[in-house]
């Protein structure tokens, strides 16, 4: 017998994304093409899990022949997580928890149980009151029904929810033996506060928040408050007085939370829990942030140095990965109104990181790199030749270009000048990559020359 | 071009060419500043403004010779054969060298703001080698970093007044390396700034401020290194400060001086305190000293060993040999058909990377903060996309045989060939079709490279060029569409 002694949900953390069509985004991957490494990555399907709405149970697993963003009728299709449950066996093997596993330890399907606790706590981030914080819980289930995210608020109009998605215990079958759950999140509407604007309101589906009970119809951000988000005042609203930003009690249907399973298997009750979280769509999927969670992850598990256990080889990948990344980025950007160029005889033509200089500090609005560099297409050819170098196996010669942790407030023109540039990091100043990018960088450039046969001629080149 | 400028130098001072080495003989007469009686002598066939321009265009090859030795000794250094307990050093000493070789790129823009401002040509030739100069601190010689050739560089960026035990061992070294004395690259600025100090040789209606947008800026080519105070920043290794590189605009005669100063001193730290690290000549010999240290058998594999010289094919069979004083320089010749390939994209890329400077300074920069934009930003990025690609081809060049019938002998090393000719044509538009030819011509090269050496098929890097080339035929396609960038 293969007894289990613990329970654990990978991955432990799964993002959705929030999207209104029926059918839940297919499966891919992003590659490089081989033949032109310059490009942008290629999607490429992938294997899919396909669940029947009625029985909920999984049918296939093909290969989807395209991908499409969309159900074809302006609805995007969500991305739908699935968490799978594993055990660790006596053999302190961490194996899928399947059905013969349950009935080795003489328990079944129905046994495992679930339940998704997940909340929208941005409004109460911004006024405080605990009564606006939205909250939604499942409760205990076993069966392979959905099962509803409805968001609850003390401040809403009675009888009013908000929908965050569902949850459903996919029914394990033959041939799909795993126990798993999937979370499906909502479709990314935005609501409203009842009373005022409410249905007239073209920007919300519905009003849902009672003005009348709570502040955040009409909320203020106060000026020195501590508490505030660096930058404040992100959230929708009109000019007030005094230079003041009126919210207009608008929120979203995005959440997050956690997901319980609890099993009990000869008396004792195992238990375990992985977290989901649902954000917008992409709308660039084939590109990657510079700093993404996961290079956080990555952080908050190795340390902000490289260690021995970092191979050149691997550093010099993240290297390349920053380097491709950023690219992306500029693809993405007008990096001559990001720069704060003049436009067209405009000054601050656009919310950038130059405009965010000038209000935090009361520094001369001034633009951050020379004008004449910042034309789109010659800075895209140039991130797109330092990647070529790259690719020689010669060792990043950019590491001191690179911003340090705390250099983000440095305005000299040499520290707002530093990569990456442009943007914006959640502190309101200038974008850095984390430690642990910025130090594998860094041994990537320390350790390269040492290196024979970084050509093709012996190594095929750093992969 | 040696030879043209020779005949005016040796015109004006014929008794100095008597009593002197020739090497030594055009740098004394500039002497230190301030001494009365080495004041600047006007050559026949020339003003003052046209001498100051032909002394500005030998500084500038001077200081192109410079940087490309430098790269050429930091690209030798590494490889599997440096002991572990040195790889820490070498690599610091790597991006001590390389930091000097970008400050010496920025005294060559620097120049060429001087020459612009006075309405001359910009110069970004040099002589191939092998080649000396009565005018040059040493024979033009790419050599591998060794204790000699360092202290040859230690010598030429040293002060006037360098003297002592340490002095007389670098300097014995030094003629180890180039078989002559070495000179100080020093004085040449000295002089330059004698003549910018007299009103009466350069008038003040001379410097042209209205010829800052077409000359190069600190913001422009800085690329976020320090500029004033070198050494606030760690650089790639931590124990190496940051390069600061000294771009300066020209637009009157005390930005003239102060330009020629800054450079002078970054050099030889002319005056400065004895303590200071920052200057070329004190980052030099903190290395020598530390590599003197080492026994000689270490000290041998501290760098690659590859060929003093490399040419490429066009002169397969034919080794040259040059005589000067003691020492015989020869070039090596890359016989492996293969890396040949390689040396001739090095060539071709450097090419590029010079063209690129040079087209830059035919295009205003915008006069404010944005506006219409010229195609000058992107000849900037080409240029430093041209370094990138110099490295990463140097990086493959130390790696790849010289010798066909040697596969296990001599490396090659990047050969830094110039071409035939740096003049651009005079309309905007022929620019675009040079630039157009030179990416054709890249493009045959790394066809040739996939298509015909096994050993390339695929490579990561060619690929990548290859696409890169591509996509900047489309970008000068699209500006030749509308007949031209404007400037």
């Amino acid at each position: 017998m293969t007894a289990i002694l613990e329970l654990r949900i990978l991955p432990p953390l799964a993002i959705g994304r929030l999207g209104a069509a029926t059918e839940p985004m297919d499966n891919y991957t992003a590659e490089l093409d081989p033949d032109e490494p310059l490009a942008p990555r290629v999607l490429v399907p992938a294997p899919t899990l396909r669940v029947d709405r009625t029985s909920g149970e999984i049918v296939d697993d093909e290969v989807p022949e395209e991908l499409r963003f969309t159900d074809g009728h302006g609805k995007v299709k969500p991305v739908a997580p699935f968490v799978e449950v594993w055990a660790l066996t006596e053999e302190l093997v961490l194996r899928p928890l399947t059905m013969e596993l349950l009935r080795a330890n003489k328990v079944e399907p129905k046994d495992v149980r679930w339940r998704t606790r997940v909340g929208n706590h941005k409004i109460e981030r911004r006024t405080y009151d605990l009564k606006d914080r939205v909250d939604a819980d499942t409760g205990w289930f076993t069966d392979h029904g959905e099962h509803a995210l409805t968001g609850r608020c003390a401040n809403f109009l009675a009888d009013k929810t908000l929908p965050l998605g569902h949850v459903r215990y996919i029914k394990p079958t033959a041939e799909y033996p795993g126990i798993r759950l999937r979370f499906t999140p909502a479709g990314g509407y935005v609501y409203g506060s009842g009373g005022m604007i409410g249905e007239h309101d073209p920007n919300v589906v519905d009003a849902l928040y009672d003005s009348t009970k709570g502040t955040w119809r009409g909320h203020v951000d106060k000026p020195g408050d501590p508490r505030l988000t660096i930058p404040n005042s992100i959230y929708a609203g009109d000019d007030g007085p005094h230079g003041t930003w009126i919210s207009r009690g608008y929120l979203d249907d995005e959440c997050d939370g956690l997901v319980d399973v609890e099993l009990t298997v000869g008396g004792r009750k195992l238990t375990a829990y992985g977290r989901i979280g649902a954000g917008p769509p992409a709308y660039a999927p084939d590109s990657v942030p510079v700093r993404t969670i996961a290079d956080e992850l990555d952080q908050a598990l190795f340390g902000p140095r490289a260690g021995d256990h970092d191979t050149p080889e691997d550093a010099h990948k993240v290297a390349e990965e920053v380097l491709r990344r950023a690219l992306e980025s500029v693809r993405l950007m007008n990096t001559a109104v990001m720069n704060g160029n003049t436009v067209d005889g405009r000054v601050d033509a656009a919310s950038t990181m130059v405009r965010q200089d000038s209000a935090d500090t009361g520094r001369t609005f001034e633009p951050i790199m020379a004008p004449s560099l910042v034309d789109t297409a010659a800075v895209f050819a140039l991130h797109q030749d330092v990647l070529a170098a790259l690719r020689s196996g010669t060792a990043p010669w950019f590491a001191d270009v690179l911003r340090d942790y705390d250099e983000v407030g440095d305005l000299t023109a040499k520290g707002r000048r530093k990569m990456p540039a442009l943007m914006r990091g959640a502190d309101g100043r200038s974008l850095a990559l984390t430690r642990r990018q910025v130090d594998l960088v860094r041994k990537a450039a320390r350790q390269e020359i040492f290196r024979q046969g970084q050509g093709a001629d012996e190594s095929g080149g750093p992969g | 071009m040696r030879s043209r400028v020779h005949r005016h130098m040796a015109s004006v001072l014929p008794e100095l060419f008597d009593e002197q080495p020739a090497a030594m003989a055009y740098l004394a007469v500039a002497g230190p500043l301030g001494e009365a009686e080495k004041k600047p002598v006007l050559p026949p066939e020339f003003n003052w403004r046209d001498y100051t321009v032909m002394l500005l265009h030998v500084a500038a090859e001077i200081e192109h010779s410079l940087m490309v030795q430098y790269l050429f000794a930091a690209y030798s250094m590494g490889g599997p054969q440096v002991p572990d307990e040195l790889r820490k050093k070498v690599r610091g000493w790597q991006e001590i060298i390389l930091g000097i070789a970008k400050e010496e790129m920025g005294h060559l823009v620097t120049v060429q703001n001087l020459l612009t401002s006075l309405g001359g040509p910009i110069n970004l030739d040099r002589e191939d080698y092998p080649w000396g100069s009565d005018f040059y601190p040493f024979p033009f010689t790419l050599r591998r970093l060794t204790r000699e050739s360092l202290a040859a560089y230690v010598v030429a960026e040293s002060p006037a007044k360098w003297t002592g035990d340490l002095a007389k061992k670098v300097k014995t070294d030094a003629e180890v390396a180039t078989g002559k004395t070495v000179n100080r690259v020093g004085e040449l600025y000295g002089r330059i700034d004698a003549i910018l100090g007299n009103r009466e040789h350069i008038p003040d209606e001379l410097f042209h401020a209205e010829t800052l947008p077409y000359q190069a800026s600190w913001d422009e080519w800085g690329r976020g290194y320090t500029r004033g105070e070198r050494g606030q920043d760690a650089g790639n290794v931590e124990t190496v400060k940051s390069p600061e590189l000294l771009v300066f605009g020209v637009f009157s005669r005390d930005s003239a001086r102060k330009a020629l100063h800054e450079i002078g001193e970054q050099g030889e730290a002319v005056g400065a305190d004895e303590q200071d690290e920052t200057s070329h000549f004190k980052r030099f010999l903190g290395i020598y000293a530390e590599l003197a240290e080492l026994p000689q058998g270490k000290q041998d594999l501290v760098a690659r060993p590859i060929a003093e010289n490399p040419v490429t094919a066009h002169r397969l069979n034919e080794s040259v040999v040059v005589q000067y004083a003691a020492r015989t320089v020869t070039t090596n010749p890359i016989t492996d058909p293969g890396t040949a390939l390689w040396g001739h994209l090095f060539n071709l890329r450097y090419r590029m990377l010079l063209t690129d400077i040079s087209h830059a300074f035919r295009l205003a920069g915008p006069l404010d903060n944005g506006g219409v934009l010229t195609g000058r930003g992107a000849l900037v990025h080409r240029a430093f996309a041209e370094m990138y690609n110099l490295r990463a081809l140097a990086g493959r060049l130390v790696e790849l045989p010289l010798d066909k019938d040697k596969p296990d002998g001599t490396r090659a090393g990047p050969p830094f060939e110039m071409p035939y000719s740096l003049e651009l044509p005079d309309r905007d538009r022929d620019r675009w079709l040079l630039q157009r030819d030179l990416v054709e011509a890249s493009r045959l090269l790394t066809d040739q490279l996939l298509e015909t050496n096994p050993a390339c098929v695929g490579d990561p890097y060619v690929v990548a060029l290859r696409e890169s080339d591509r996509r900047a035929s489309e970008q000068i396609e699209h500006i030749l569409d509308r007949k031209g960038c404007t400037g």
